[in-house]
């Protein structure tokens, strides 16, 4: 079962996540799933699988009535990000999800139609949730061709996909990163291999370093507060990515 | 209720329809060579001449069988098409309900709309389950049908062995198409009867 815990909260503004499912089948990768919710507005980000969504259901359920979310969030076009979208659709037909327009076509697949997709543009967008203002953030590339973060500058806060990601061991599952240099290297692997170019590695680090970052709030793995932010955003920005870091061949 | 989507049946029945899909394709090839025969044996008694005369009736008679048969098959075939599509969405539709189901039984208080989000799925799950229910019956009685024709054909088959013996020179030849158009007959009768119990098994 998974649990949900608030990150943030500023009076009716607050950011929970649900993560760390001790129940899920092993062949079927951990997510964390982030509510978003102002004076009663509520946002999923990556709501995940169809597998998980039991999971993901009932954990927001302890939170708020999952039937109020009004807005979905696809950072990308992956299975453990949007499989779901049908399953939710059937609970709230009401849903809009926002995806990158590269992938409003294809996410119906999982469910939904041109009314309940709201394409995202490549230069990303603003959008009112309650009574603020939420940026959908370019990170074309890192991994996915159409991809987006999200960013809550009144609370701080970067979700980042893929971006951040660790796939951490039982042990070492932490729902905050504690020791960077020991959390990094469950991050490493993933990166190089997810993470195919330099060019959109660097320019997404250039415009994060400018951002006011109080967490970063990955889709797998640890969440980044304070100063291990910008820690991760100076190893990325190091971190060799792509074809020449790939040993396909013999 | 009796209506609860489970998975095994709905993938029990849909292998249940495509195998009586693979059937017809053996009748209607049957009845493809029934159809020439037919045709052979009509321009045999045509030779025949006056000697002939029945056998060449029964011969007709024989390839407008065939003829019908072809087209219950085809009709057969456009029902179990129909169903497989059914039992897809079935199943589809049987792995949200799953899904939906595991979650509002985790939540402590599921709230009135959750609720009528599943009594929506109930509803039309059964909708469809009953959709499935009148096509397979429809299915048996066009199987009844091709099950008369069949015996219908067993008959006129012996009958054209009867008028073989009055073909004279031309009996020993009359005589090998209407022990042909028997043993095709024959032939077809078990598969038919080996579809009409693959389907009222469920
Ligand atoms: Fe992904
Ligand atoms: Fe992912």
């Amino acid at each position: 079962m998974k649990t949900a815990q608030t990150i943030y909260q500023e009076g009716s503004h607050r950011w929970v996540v649900i993560a760390r499912d001790p129940s899920k089948p092993n062949c079927v990768i951990d997510t964390n799933e982030y509510l978003v919710s102002r004076e009663g507005d509520n946002l999923l980000t990556d709501p995940g699988g169809s597998e998980i969504f039991p999971a993901v259901f009932a954990a927001l359920s302890t939170i708020v009535d999952p039937m109020s979310i009004r807005y979905l969030f696809a950072s990308h076009q992956d299975p453990d990000i949007i499989s779901s979208l049908g399953l939710w659709l059937e609970c709230n037909p009401e849903i809009r999800c926002y995806v990158s327009r590269l992938w409003s076509s294809f996410i119906p697949h999982f469910g939904g139609d041109e009314n309940s997709l709201v394409a995202i543009p490549d230069e990303g967008m603003g959008m009112p949730l309650g009574s603020g203002q939420i940026e959908y953030v370019p990170a074309h590339f890192l991994h996915s061709s159409g991809n987006f973060h999200l960013y809550d500058p009144d609370a701080r806060i970067l979700f980042s996909g893929d971006v951040g990601a660790a796939l951490l061991p039982p042990e070492e599952d932490e729902l905050f990163v504690r020791d960077f240099d020991k959390h990094i290297r469950h991050a490493e692997g993933f990166h190089r291999r997810w993470m195919g170019s330099t060019e959109a590695k660097l320019d997404w680090c250039e415009r994060a370093s400018r951002m006011k970052i109080d967490m970063l709030c990955p889709q797998h793995g640890s969440i980044y507060q304070g100063d291990d932010v910008m820690r991760f955003i100076n190893w990325f920005a190091e971190l060799p990515v792509g074809l020449s870091t790939f040993r396909h061949r013999r | 209720m009796s209506n609860k989507p489970t998975h095994k049946t709905s993938s029990g029945e849909l292998a249940g329809f495509v195998r009586l899909n693979e059937g017809i394709k053996g009748v209607v090839l049957i009845a493809f060579q029934i159809n020439i025969m037919a045709l052979n044996a009509i321009l045999l008694a045509h030779r025949a001449g006056e000697v002939a005369l029945g056998f060449g009736v029964i011969s007709k008679e024989l390839r407008s069988l065939s003829v019908e048969l072809t087209g219950l098959m085809q009709e057969l075939s456009n029902d179990a098409y129909l169903a497989v599509n059914l039992i897809s969405d079935l199943l589809r539709q049987e792995r949200r309900y799953r899904l939906l189901k595991k979650a509002t039984d985790l939540v402590a208080n599921p709230s009135p709309a959750l609720r009528d989000v599943m009594v929506r799925r109930e509803e039309e799950f059964s909708l469809i389950t009953h959709r499935v229910r009148d096509v397979r019956l429809r299915l048996l009685d066009r199987l009844e049908d091709a099950r008369k024709l069949c015996q219908f054909g067993t008959a006129i088959s012996r009958s054209a062995k009867i008028e073989a013996a009055y073909g004279r020179e031309y009996g020993r030849a009359l005589a090998e198409v209407s022990q042909e158009f028997d043993q095709k007959i024959q032939n077809i009768l078990p598969s038919i009867e080996a579809l009409c119990t693959g389907m009222q098994r469920r």
